[in-house]
């Protein structure tokens, strides 16, 4: 009653904000502290260790560094963002972006027909691509491929890493292409007249003023797809479960594996309190980098 | 006339280029589509000898796709509505307030916005355990024993559908502040300062001035919110075990996993059900996509 207006104000927004708050503090933030303290115990899903998890110090550390999976899954994560976002999305969401800023006919249905993708579920996007990939020379794949001579296999087992960046590629490239557009559209049309004036060919406009003038919008779209694609679970789960043997195994299914295949809270805890960290690191690099303001 | 052909080769160019994306996005939904009224429908692309319903009509009559729809809409949809009346006041009150936590507040959204979720799985497994634990004692001292199953399926945490939304609705938090903040600087105080000066309360203000004024914001940060809780997967395959509260992506996954007797043709009709909602939504929420990837950035 006595309290001024700013005050009440002050006061009022604190109490709005509180449910918010307090939801992501009890399951993003407790949990982000928790696998900090989880990776130093042996902690376990199921036997003795699950009800006496014992502190173990770096241990869980000291074995990640010399464990073949770990390193296997960092590999992997390393090709699946490079091959699916930095190079696979990335190239056709741009020329996708550029084509599509032309005069073209049916531009809402190739807009349509590649947004959709990426509008779809994970899981209905892995179960069509069991079908497109699966084994025999009757599978899609096989049968598109055999006109150029190359034998049918079981995709998902012959080549699965370079498969789930192909399928990865596909769900993501509306993405770059929405980011792409809205960085062309800021590019103004006369840059463009003015260097064709003086003569300059469509591959220099590209590499000399295209692409310069896109750099922002490029940076922009590395680091918040980095970001997404790390955390990329149900696509790989639904097509391989992160197998054959590890080979699509990235980081976070790594992760799941360790915790709820074989069971050891502790050590998968380890391995995620690495991924938080290269993730938070991505994310100071946003802010940091693009001057974010806020 | 050189500058006519160049023209045209680029044209060429463009479209030779979109056609074949345009056959490589579409080319996987082709079988889907086929195979869900397909009477033998198979793993394969095949062209359909006749056409039939039955596979959509088996949804709602022989199996459980029905169900699995419906748990998904109850938790989907109570996820979305819980977004956006905690998302709306929250990020009403970040856009308004002048407070020192403000700018760290909202780097820490950003920085939250890329922590992975299967980094956090297992503490928020933990954390939900003891959750489930304390609802437990606290659903057994006021229920009959007989209903005390039944209720923690409702309340529970681990196995029940109050958990699992408040994890969605959490995950899906950050985006949804975020979208309505900014929603909320565009949008001019003059309104609610002269409410204000006619002596119209708080709730007034929300309910007759707040509200009507956010409804673009928060029906974006609902349709965005729907799409991301709609088609997660992460959460429902680790809580929910029980096979009648079993969610769509779940189910549809697990079927598709059994070795012998899938039924493709039925498991097809349940895809496009299932993705139907999700591509509807996209298709509405489109125009916002954009400011979600890009929010906060200057030129």
């Amino acid at each position: 009653m006595f309290m001024t207006y700013e005050a009440r104000v002050a006061w009022q927004n604190q109490i709005l904000l509180a449910p918010a708050f307090v939801l992501v503090a009890c399951f993003i933030l407790i949990p982000a502290g928790a696998a900090i303290y989880i990776s130093f115990t042996n902690d376990a899903l199921s036997g003795f260790a699950a009800a006496h998890p014992q502190f173990v110090g770096f241990k869980n550390y000291v074995r990640l560094l010399s464990d073949d999976g770990f390193w296997n899954s960092l590999v992997v994560t390393f090709c699946f963002v490079f091959g699916s976002s930095i190079v696979g999305q990335f190239v056709l969401g741009l020329a996708a972006a550029m084509a599509l800023s032309r005069p073209i006919a049916f531009k809402s249905v190739f807009n349509a027909a590649l947004l959709l993708p990426n509008a779809v579920p994970e899981v209905v996007a892995g179960f069509i691509w069991i079908s497109m990939l699966a084994g025999g020379k009757n599978s899609t794949l096989s049968r598109i491929v055999g006109l150029i001579g190359i034998a049918p296999q079981n995709w998902l087992e012959s080549v699965p890493l370079l498969m789930i960046i192909v399928v990865n590629t596909w769900r993501g490239i509306a993405f770059a292409m929405i980011l792409m557009t809205s960085g062309l559209s800021a590019v103004s049309p006369e840059v463009y007249e003015s260097a064709r004036m003086d003569g300059a060919t469509p591959r220099q406009i590209f590499w000399r003023i295209t692409l310069p003038l896109l750099r922002p919008t490029i940076l922009l779209y590395m680091l918040v797809s980095t970001a997404g694609t790390i955390a990329i679970f149900g696509l790989i789960y639904t097509l391989t479960r992160g197998g054959p043997a590890g080979a699509t195994e990235i980081i976070g299914i790594y992760i799941y594996n360790q915790s709820f295949t074989a069971y050891q809270l502790g050590y998968g805890s380890a391995v995620a309190v690495i991924m938080l960290g290269i993730s938070v690191a991505i994310g100071a690099l946003y802010v940091r980098i693009l001057k974010v303001q806020v | 006339m050189i500058g006519v052909r160049k023209f045209t080769r680029a044209q060429a160019t463009a479209y030779g280029f979109l056609t074949v994306t345009l056959v490589f996005c579409l080319l996987p939904f082709v079988w889907v589509l086929l195979a869900s009224i397909d009477p033998n429908a198979s793993l394969f692309l095949q062209l359909p000898k006749g056409i039939t319903a039955d596979h959509f009509i088996k949804i709602f009559t022989a199996k459980n796709g029905a169900r699995w729809f419906f748990n998904s809409l109850v938790t989907v949809g109570a996820t979305t509505a819980l977004v956006i009346i905690v998302a709306g006041m929250g990020g009403y009150a970040l856009s308004r307030t002048h407070a020192w936590w403000k700018r760290p507040f909202l780097y820490a959204i950003i920085l939250i916005r890329v922590l992975p979720p299967t980094a956090l799985i297992v503490p928020l497994y933990k954390v939900m355990l003891m959750a489930n634990g304390l609802m437990g004692v606290l659903v057994r001292s006021i229920v009959r024993p007989a209903s005390v199953r039944s209720t923690m399926q409702i309340f529970g945490f681990v196995d029940g559908y109050l958990g699992l939304i408040l994890v969605l609705t959490a995950m899906q938090l950050p985006l949804a502040l975020w979208i309505i903040k900014t929603f909320f600087d565009l949008t001019p105080k003059d309104y609610e300062e002269a409410a204000l000066m006619d002596g119209a309360n708080v709730f007034q203000r929300i309910h007759r001035i707040l509200v009507p004024l956010a409804l673009p914001g928060l029906g974006a940060a609902g349709l965005l919110t729907f799409i991301g809780a709609w088609g997660d997967f992460l959460m429902p395959l680790t809580f929910i075990s029980s096979a009648d509260l079993q969610l769509l992506p779940i189910g549809l996954f697990r079927s598709f996993q059994r070795a012998n007797t899938i039924d493709y043709g039925y498991l097809s009709a349940l895809a496009l059900l299932y993705m139907m909602p999700a591509v509807v939504a996209f298709g509405v929420a489109r125009r916002f996509l954009v400011q979600t990837f890009s929010g906060g950035i200057k030129g």
